[in-house]
């Protein structure tokens, strides 16, 4: 049985379907890489599985449990975590501030806890600020730690992004066109990061434009068109599918 | 590493001997004018923290006079009509409100924002219309005529709230104390950064695992709990409690209170708004024409809002007071959240 | 079932809503903020329509677009020089629009007292007489406000429909980057529509004077119950502010004549079923 399920998923705005009758199995540990043009219903895929939308029609299964109607802080709690296309951010905060409210999953003690600063509370809390410390030393934004967020570059604020994404411990993680904007090297970096959360038992739902990091990375390949799933499969065979290479037409992708 | 700054000391110990001499106010007057004066900014003060602590989770409360005048309702009809004591009354004029709070808020606070504050609105005129039509139980227009806890005796001393003014003020004091401490510590504490964080970014706290809902009724009910305290304590201090003195306009008042006073701190801006504002209005009401309070009142506020910078309010004057005008430093840089 | 009287008195307080709220959702759809302001413009428009009639003996129809005019110019100048300045672009910027207009209402209401006077005025000699239908009457004055509200109503939708300006306004509303991308001045959309938002209130406002009294603080309660219109409606709706007025004015009306002491409290809790059932009101975009 597969980790995270989507049946027959369809999502309509109004009469326009930015989702028509999606079906995709996720095992755990792959890599998933979506790609397609703009406006082939990318987004709205990630949306649909973190719970942002609900699914007109379907149902997204993970780990044998049906999600799909529930809040994106019930699915967030199950463990899938994500990242947004635009640099979203809590405004005013640091860099550690922002991991740090991002965290609110890693606490097991409750808010009377946390207001009577019990000691099991500190104990859990100085973990946890360990773990976060660790997280912005692995993704290289300890030397910014008490810099504003707003202050970061638009490279180090999309892995700020996946930094908040991460705080939340997720089993499954979405990421919204991580390496949009930055130059090869960054991309590489985050690229390599991808791979070592991967590898601590992470599944990963990438969106990406760039082929070569997919080529890279992912493990398999889903290509949308309008809405519809049109290719399935390993990076280098979708990248020679015929269907794939017409809906690019025109585009630099191939 | 741990160092004395005397610029974050100084102010502060400054502030602290000037709240001590608040407290001890009685040592040197009596005066029940003045003494009164405190004990309304200090139930003021309360409600505007409670507007705050709600302001923390990115709503606004446009009701909270509500709850004051639940809990006043709730304390007086148990004291007047049940013939209850003071104390079990009050700890009622806390639950009350706080359930009233935590229904509402469970219904409201799905959607938030400006819904939240209409209907926090409507709240307001709901309550005074009740208070004002159920004569058999508020006597209308008339209002409840309350009365003080009685005579305390602690090892021969006797807090007697009959006699003078002064037990009204220490419990007010204390009452203050109390609400300032919990808000305080909850703004530092973990519920605090969950707070901002709901309020700065909504979307993006659900998605880390954060229940908005359940943060939104915990602040607005907590703030109702308090509110519900110093409606009780404002109806027994001023012995009456009639359906115009806690409306519509009140409940403005106090968030204009906290907005005035400062909405980067929990407990400092609320009372430093509500002393100035209650005091600045107490002048006002003596002046003959009418109208010309509410024109200054509303004006006054607009002006602020214009010329101050964003973002502060009173108390962040004082922070700069001592940047500016006693460390003479030359940049401002505004203060991140402190959460 | 409630006398025909009380139909109408219903029908009379829903034009005033729908009138007031349509405004407000107008101003919200395209600032993105309520003016909370909104009743004073309505009570400074009743005023400026009284003695417009009284002192300088204007006939009332010119005396309904001057009012509408003037308090329109005074809804402008408030956007320009106070709303626009404290709608910072940051999460506190809604809560200063909140504050600054609610400390407006404060202070037109000193003003109009401190000018206008605090005694009830009354502007009853305006189309005197009742139109006798019978088994019952209605007074010209009411057929007046009806009539003036289709008017508005029908203008507004050839406006909103079939003018540029009209077309810059929706496109503004659903997509405010993407209107600004294709040339269309949303600041100058913003001062537009905020004028015809305190125009519409200020001639509500001045209609509604002959059949009720005047004094400084009629603004409050047409701005409670148009702010409760919106809510039934949907947040940012126009239909939904159109049918949430008409509701609850008829609601307030044939409530109020059974239970005539609580009917505010009965509406208060209707409008909590409605948002228990539909969070986002009748006309509102439902959740994603």
């Amino acid at each position: 049985m597969s980790y995270l399920e989507l049946k027959e998923v369809s999502k309509l705005f109004g009469k326009l379907g930015a989702l028509q009758d999606i079906n995709l199995q996720v095992n755990k540990g792959d890599i998933i890489g979506i790609v397609g043009p703009n406006g082939s219903g990318k987004t709205t895929l990630i949306n649909v599985i973190s719970g942002y939308y609900r699914p007109t029609q379907g149902t997204v299964l993970f780990d044998g449990k049906k999600i799909s109607g529930k809040r994106p802080d019930q699915i967030a709690a199950r463990g899938i975590a994500r990242t947004f296309q635009s640099n979203v951010l809590f405004e005013g905060a640091s860099v550690v501030e922002s991991v740090m409210v991002s965290s609110y999953l890693q606490y097991r003690t409750r808010s009377w806890q946390a207001f009577f600063e019990t000691r099991a509370y500190k104990d859990e809390h100085e973990a946890v600020v360990g773990r976060v410390l660790e997280l912005l030393r692995m993704l290289d934004l300890f030397n910014d730690t008490f810099m504003p967020a707003e202050g970061l570059s638009h490279g180090y604020q999309r892995m700020l992004g996946i930094a908040i994404a991460m705080a939340a411990n997720p089993r499954v993680l979405l990421l919204d066109e991580p390496t949009t904007g930055m130059n090869h090297e960054e991309s590489m970096f985050v690229v390599e990061n991808i791979r070592k959360i991967s590898e601590q038992g992470v599944t990963v739902i990438l969106i990406e434009h760039n082929m070569k990091v997919l080529l890279n990375l992912a493990t398999r390949v889903v290509v949308l068109n309008f809405g519809y799933k049109i290719a399935e499969g390993k990076p280098e065979e979708v990248m020679n599918n015929q269907e794939v290479i017409d809906a690019y037409l025109g585009t630099e992708i191939v | 590493m741990r160092y004395i700054d005397y610029k974050t000391v100084l102010p502060r110990t400054v502030a602290g001997v000037l709240v001590f001499l608040i407290v001890i106010l009685p040592v040197f007057t009596t005066n029940v004018i003045t003494l009164s004066v405190f004990i309304s900014s200090g139930i003021w003060a309360i409600a505007a923290m409670g507007f705050t602590l709600i302001l923390r989770t990115g709503q606004f409360s446009l009701g909270q006079a509500a709850f004051m005048a639940i809990g006043g309702y709730t304390s007086a009809i148990f004291t007047v009509n049940i013939g209850w004591s003071f104390w079990p009354s009050f700890l009622l004029a806390g639950i009350v409100p706080g359930i009233i709070a935590l229904i509402i808020g469970s219904i409201v606070l799905r959607v938030g924002g400006t819904y939240f504050s209409i209907i926090t609105l409507a709240l307001s005129e709901v309550v005074r219309i009740i208070a004002q039509q159920w004569e058999s139980v508020t006597r209308g227009t008339r209002g409840l005529i309350t009365s003080p806890p009685n005579p305390i005796v602690i090892n021969g001393f006797e807090i007697n709230f009959y006699a003078s003014t002064v037990p009204y003020f220490y419990l007010m004091v204390l009452l203050v104390a109390i609400t300032a401490v919990v808000f305080w510590q909850i703004g530092r504490s973990r519920i605090g950064g969950t707070f901002y964080s709901i309020a700065a970014n909504p979307i993006l706290a659900e998605h880390q695992g954060i229940p908005l809902m359940k943060y939104r009724v915990i602040a607005f009910t907590v703030a109702g709990v308090f509110t519900g305290f110093a409606g009780s304590l404002y109806a027994h201090s001023l012995t009456v409690i009639t359906p115009y003195m806690l409306g519509l306009w009140q409940s403005i008042q106090i968030m204009i209170m906290s907005i005035v006073g400062g909405i980067g701190s929990l407990a400092g801006g609320p009372i430093i708004g509500s002393i100035v504002l209650y005091t600045f209005g107490i002048y006002l009401s003596r002046v003959e024409i009418y109208g010309i309070q509410q024109l200054l009142f509303g004006g006054v506020v607009v002006l602020v809002l214009l010329f101050l910078p964003k973002g502060t309010g009173l108390i962040d004057l004082w922070d700069r007071f001592w940047r500016k005008v006693i460390w003479r430093e030359e940049e401002y840089e505004p203060d991140t959240p402190d959460d | 079932m409630p006398p025909v009287g009380i139909w109408i008195d219903g029908l009379i307080q829903s034009c005033t809503y729908m009138t007031m709220a349509f405004g407000m959702v107008l101003v919200f759809s395209i600032l993105g903020i309520l003016n909370w302001a909104h009743g004073q413009f309505y009570m400074l428009g009743a005023f400026v329509f009284y003695y417009a009639v009284t002192a300088a003996g204007i006939p009332f129809p010119v005396s309904l677009l001057i009012s509408g005019v003037l308090v329109g110019g005074l809804g402008i100048l408030v956007e320009k020089f106070i709303i626009e300045r404290v709608n910072i672009p940051s999460a506190q910027g809604a809560l200063y629009v909140t504050v600054a207009t609610i400390a407006l209402i404060f202070f037109f209401e000193g003003a109009a007292s401190m000018i206008f006077g605090m005694q009830d005025k009354g502007l009853a000699m305006v189309l005197p007489g009742v139109l006798d239908l019978g088994s019952f009457s209605v007074s010209y004055q009411k057929i007046a406000v009806v009539i003036f509200t289709l008017v508005i109503m029908i203008t507004m939708y050839i406006v909103l429909n079939h003018t540029k300006v009209g077309l810059a306004i929706r496109a503004a509303a659903q997509e405010p980057d993407a209107a600004s991308l294709h040339g269309i001045n949303v600041e100058r959309l913003s001062l537009l529509v905020m004028g015809i938002g305190c125009a519409l209130a200020a001639m509500a406002g001045s209609i509604m004077a002959p059949v009720f009294i005047i004094n400084p603080f009629i603004g409050g309660i047409p701005m409670i119950m148009s702010l409760l219109a919106i809510v039934i409606g949907g947040l940012g709706s126009l239909t939904g502010a159109i049918v949430g007025g008409l509701i609850l004015g008829f609601l307030n009306s044939v409530v109020a004549y059974h239970l005539s002491y609580f009917s505010e409290v009965v509406l208060f809790v209707l409008v909590i079923i409605i948002l228990l059932v539909r969070p986002q009101g009748l006309f509102g975009a439902s959740r994603k």
